[in-house]
């Protein structure tokens, strides 16, 4: 999902680096208020494996293949959407200055999508699933889901504008193959939240917690 | 539960052992994004595999090149999976220590300029 900078004219990607800053700037102040030294190193290992995650790339059939973003995965695990934004900013920096994943004057797209839009769907669909369903694991699955496949379609968008892709045949391309790799991203998210829930519970957003171990006694 | 030094180790060793194992197994199909490019240039339908021989041409006029130390995840192309693997280490290292870097830095600002107390 990573936009490069051949698919977008320089103007357009700045006007996206404006907006993704303002995102930026109060995903630090989240970090700086927020994050205490006892959370330092869960953060630091979430922003390892979303990296290493993000790399691994699975077949969808089809002809194309899908990776994990993340988004809604730390969003859910950290209790904030700025706490996707804050790691998928800095993940989509080592990715794209030193490997090229991603381009550089659409890093403010990139980081728009899958921290901004992803952190933002994913932790207000799991929110709102959590409360309707009482499910973690049904809320956490189809709100990554959603968080893949909205950010793809939001990129569609934003390649339509650039003149890269027609919006019918972008939407309908992208929305196929990101729904398929929505599954992925559902089933990985709910297998590390449980993951880390099990190592170290008490750092993770209370919402996350099964009601019986979260309830106040 | 485990304490904060084994909770890095294994997470990063998690890590590690994903990026390895996507060097030898990952698809090497087009993401999601460059499939839906090659449909909208005719070099591949929804259903069908992109052709062996196929290239992403764009016709932007004011775009932007950059030349990543590190390419598509490789050192130099002779050191093959190897050059694959240590980059892909290399990258989630610096994730790990640009993360914890930024975290202290912000903290340490923090604590030089404490917010002001509400009035």
């Amino acid at each position: 999902m990573h936009i490069p900078d051949a698919f977008m004219p320089i103007w357009q990607g700045a006007i996206y680096w404006v907006i993704a800053l303002v995102f930026v700037y109060i995903s630090l102040r989240w970090a700086k208020n927020e994050l205490n030294e006892e959370k330092l190193p869960l953060v630091a290992v979430l922003a390892a494996g979303i990296f290493a995650l993000q790399f691994l790339k699975l077949p969808i059939l089809m002809g194309t293949s899908g990776h994990l973003v993340g988004g809604a995965l730390v969003a859910i695990i950290l209790g904030s959407p700025f706490a996707a934004v804050f790691i998928l900013t800095l993940v989509l920096i080592v990715q794209g200055i030193m490997f090229g994943d991603g381009g550089i004057t659409t890093m403010g797209a990139n980081i728009i999508n899958m921290g901004v839009i992803g952190g933002f769907v994913g932790f207000y669909s799991f929110k709102g699933l959590k409360a309707a369903t009482r499910s973690v694991p049904v809320s956490a699955f189809f709100a990554a889901w959603l968080a893949c496949l909205l950010p793809a379609l939001c990129a569609a968008v934003e390649l339509w504008f650039a003149g890269t892709f027609p919006i019918e045949a972008g939407l309908l391309a992208m929305g196929i193959y990101y729904a398929i790799g929505g599954i992925i991203e559902g089933i990985v998210t709910v297998a590390a939240i449980y993951l880390i829930i099990n190592v170290r519970p008490d750092m993770v957003d209370k919402n996350v917690l099964p009601e019986q171990t979260g309830a106040v006694a | 539960m485990i304490d904060n030094k084994t909770l890095i180790a294994c997470g990063i060793i998690i890590a590690v052992v994903i990026g390895i194992v996507a060097v030898f197994f990952g698809s090497g199909d087009p993401d999601g994004m460059e499939s839906t490019a090659l449909i909208v240039q005719g070099q591949k339908t929804i259903t069908s595999a992109a052709p062996p021989d196929a290239a992403i041409h764009t016709n932007i006029e004011n775009k932007f090149a950059y030349h990543p130390p590190m390419p598509d995840y490789s050192l130099e192309k002779r050191m093959g999976a190897q050059g694959g693997v240590l980059a892909i280490i290399g990258g989630t290292l610096l994730a790990f220590l640009i993360a914890i870097g930024l975290i202290y830095a912000l903290k340490v600002v923090g604590k030089k300029n404490p917010p002001k107390a509400n009035q």
